[in-house]
């Protein structure tokens, strides 16, 4: 019970470094970022990268941040031409090229199959590598948690709010948001890259389903469900996703309920949960607070 | 409010961890991963069907080590992250002493990966990806690898005087090791693979890619489909006649037949794993008793065999202690055992030596095996 907390708990983590990556992107800066699972990507392919050029395993994160930063640039740069919600379809077929790319570059990423037998990080300490696992995570949560802070609490991050609100106002003031969106895209993909950096090293296997749209869209949920625009929320939104989707098969033994019941009530956490909080609390779980003494 | 939201978190968080049921101490408890959700779920219901049939036939016949079998059956939802959770879940919850899994090779490999690390016999009852023969030490197949499968296929296309075939196959794990390895061993064999062409599953045509294997003038069409994917197939291959005098070979033909209708696959043949081995008429009338219809893939009977297995390794070892159990698997490899789908043995990897395969041709609706 106490390893699959711990499980459940690590990969929570991550998914809270995601939500935090684009709360960052869609929360504070406007950009509605439907192929966040990309940046990711860049995060996971750098390890495997790493891993199948037979350089030191550390040398893949340089290489997922490379990507990563290439990428956000790019995002970036299409964004100078689309509104917001056009700028938000060309992201989700830009991922999803990018995925069919992996997926055919056979010689290079393993294609379909993926690769696998990366190394696990703190493999040496077994039985017990859980437990260190989960605070580095943890710490990095924490780290990235505190960056996004900071940023949105900055004079960058009213400019950043700025531009969510009212993109003529800003430009007439002469804010560059072409900048801030490139700012943006960078800090926010290096996070997103960093988190599929490790998770990589926790699954030990990277593959192109891992890059599905789906994924992005979960992320979505757990920033909708926490409270877009708040970097407490949107933690919470994954822990909770995280945790009530890992603990549905209990609830189906605890009532003695056939297996397809998991199936569906997965698909209800996220779609119903969802629909239920657009609905009734679009604000999510914790809302965006705005101005105050401290509200910068 | 935001107290409440607080507190419903983490009340949320502890139902969870709460609600966890104890499995019944008097059963023996062995787990399984498989597809229920997602783009593979029809061959996760047939995989829990033949579970379902093994375990009935292990407690009729007296259990395992003098108790009830139990198989816990997860939902892998056809994704690696939800099939670890899951096998985590029973490793280290439900703590099991055999885990069975996956369906696709994407999901089985980082599955077997993780259960190798924790040093957990995996039992592998259905992917073919000559990927998994790399899993590690404790992971074992009832299932023979693409380069056996594609081995036959490739032997039986020569055997029909096919020289120069074009390869249809789907862009994913186990299309890419089919047309991979069947390339290999064709090419070996002295035939040669004109084109091949791999398509992305799920479109609403497919008259694109069919037109690029037609410009390859080949002698005949190899092809490998999941079921309603190959049905259209197989239709727009009929209206743009590339059927008139071209003859069309179908890899793991089961897998497809089924959603095609008569009209657009005459005179097709192909191969399968012979899901019926010797003494697998009584798995066969068994299932159709019970369920009311024919086998929804070929692979129930393959997680009904995983299922037979694991239940002797687990007797043969007289425990469920690990190491017990691992030695057991390795001695019953050795032995051999008879399933549904024919003797089951495995070679110095873990993976099953030979298995049936078998020659079929389309009659109207209906498959017929031939020799």
């Amino acid at each position: 019970m106490f390893d699959f907390f711990i499980h459940v708990a690590s990969i929570a983590c991550l998914y809270g470094v995601l939500a935090l990556s684009l709360n960052l992107q869609a929360g504070f800066t406007g950009l509605v970022n439907f192929g966040l699972i990309a940046l990711f990507g860049c995060g996971t392919y750098g390890a495997a990268l790493a891993s199948g050029m037979g350089w030191h395993p550390l040398a893949g994160l340089p290489a997922g941040l490379a990507m990563a930063a290439l990428l956000a640039l790019f995002y970036a740069r299409l964004g100078r031409k689309l509104s917001s919600d056009y700028w938000g379809i060309a992201t989700l077929s830009i991922a999803e090229i990018l995925r069919i790319s992996i997926t055919n570059e056979q010689a290079l990423t393993g294609g379909a199959q993926g690769i696998s037998g990366l190394p696990l990080l703190f493999a040496d300490l077994k039985p017990y590598d859980g437990v260190p696992r989960l605070a580095l995570y943890a710490l990095v949560l924490v780290l990235a948690w505190f960056i996004c802070q900071r940023i949105v609490k900055s004079a960058f991050g009213l400019a950043m709010k700025l531009m969510r609100e009212e993109p003529q106002l800003a430009r007439s003031l002469g804010y560059d948001l072409d900048a801030i969106r490139r700012t943006v895209m960078l800090i926010s993909g290096a996070i997103a890259a960093f988190a599929g950096f490790l998770y990589a090293h926790y699954l030990t296997f990277v593959g192109p389903d891992q890059l599905m749209s789906p994924e992005t869209f979960l992320i979505w949920s757990m920033v909708i469900i926490g409270g877009i625009g708040n970097n407490w929320g949107v933690v919470a939104g994954a822990i909770v996703m995280q945790f009530a989707m890992a603990y549905v098969p209990f609830v189906k033994d605890a009532l003695d309920l056939p297996t397809d019941f998991v199936a569906a009530a997965r698909l209800v956490i996220v779609g119903g949960g969802l629909l239920a909080f657009l609905l009734w609390r679009p604000k999510g779980l914790f809302p965006e607070k705005v101005g105050g003494s401290r509200g910068r | 409010m935001k107290k409440i939201a607080i507190g419903a978190t983490f009340a949320a968080v502890f139902a969870g961890l709460v609600a966890t049921a104890p499995v019944r101490a008097e059963d023996i408890t062995i787990g399984a991963v498989i597809p229920l959700s997602g783009a593979s779920a029809t061959t996760g219901k047939d995989q829990s069907r033949g579970i379902e049939l093994a375990v009935k036939e292990i407690n009729a016949n007296g259990g395992v080590l003098g108790k009830q079998l139990k198989v816990l059956v997860e939902d892998s939802g056809g994704k690696p992250q939800t099939a670890i959770d899951a096998a985590k879940k029973l490793v280290s919850v439900d703590k099991v002493p055999i885990v069975i899994g996956e369906y696709s090779s994407g999901n089985t490999i980082p599955l077997g990966q993780y259960l190798v690390q924790e040093g957990m016999p995996h039992i592998n009852p259905a992917s073919t990806s000559g990927l998994v023969r790399g899993i590690g030490a404790t992971s074992y197949s009832v299932v023979g690898l693409d380069n056996v499968s594609t081995e036959f296929a490739a032997q039986d296309v020569i055997d029909h005087g096919w020289k120069k075939v074009a390869v249809l196959a789907m862009n994913n794990a186990f299309g890419q090791g089919v047309a991979e390895e069947f390339k290999k061993h064709f090419t070996a064999k002295g035939g040669e693979v004109a084109t091949t062409v791999m398509y992305t599953i799920g479109q609403s045509t497919y008259r694109r890619e069919l037109q690029q294997v037609e410009a390859a003038a080949p002698d005949a069409y190899v092809f490998t489909a999941y079921g309603t994917e190959g049905a259209l197939i197989m239709q727009e291959a009929f209206e743009l006649g590339l059927q008139e005098g071209k003859p069309w070979y179908s890899i793991l033909i089961t897998m497809m037949n089924k959603d095609t209708p008569a009209d657009f696959k005459a005179g097709l043949i192909g191969m399968d794993v012979g899901y019926i081995g010797e003494g697998g008429d009584a798995y066969k009338t068994e299932y159709e008793k019970t369920y009311g219809e024919t086998f929804l893939s070929a692979y129930g009977g393959y997680a009904h065999d995983a299922v037979l297995f694991a239940a002797a390794a687990l007797n043969k070892a007289g425990s469920t202690d690990k190491a017990a159990v691992l030695k057991a698997i390795e001695d019953l490899g050795k032995e051999g055992l008879k399933g549904a789908t024919g003797e089951i043995k495995l070679d110095a990897d873990g993976q099953r030596t030979h298995q049936p395969y078998l020659k079929f041709k389309v009659e109207g609706e209906n498959l017929v095996a031939y020799d």
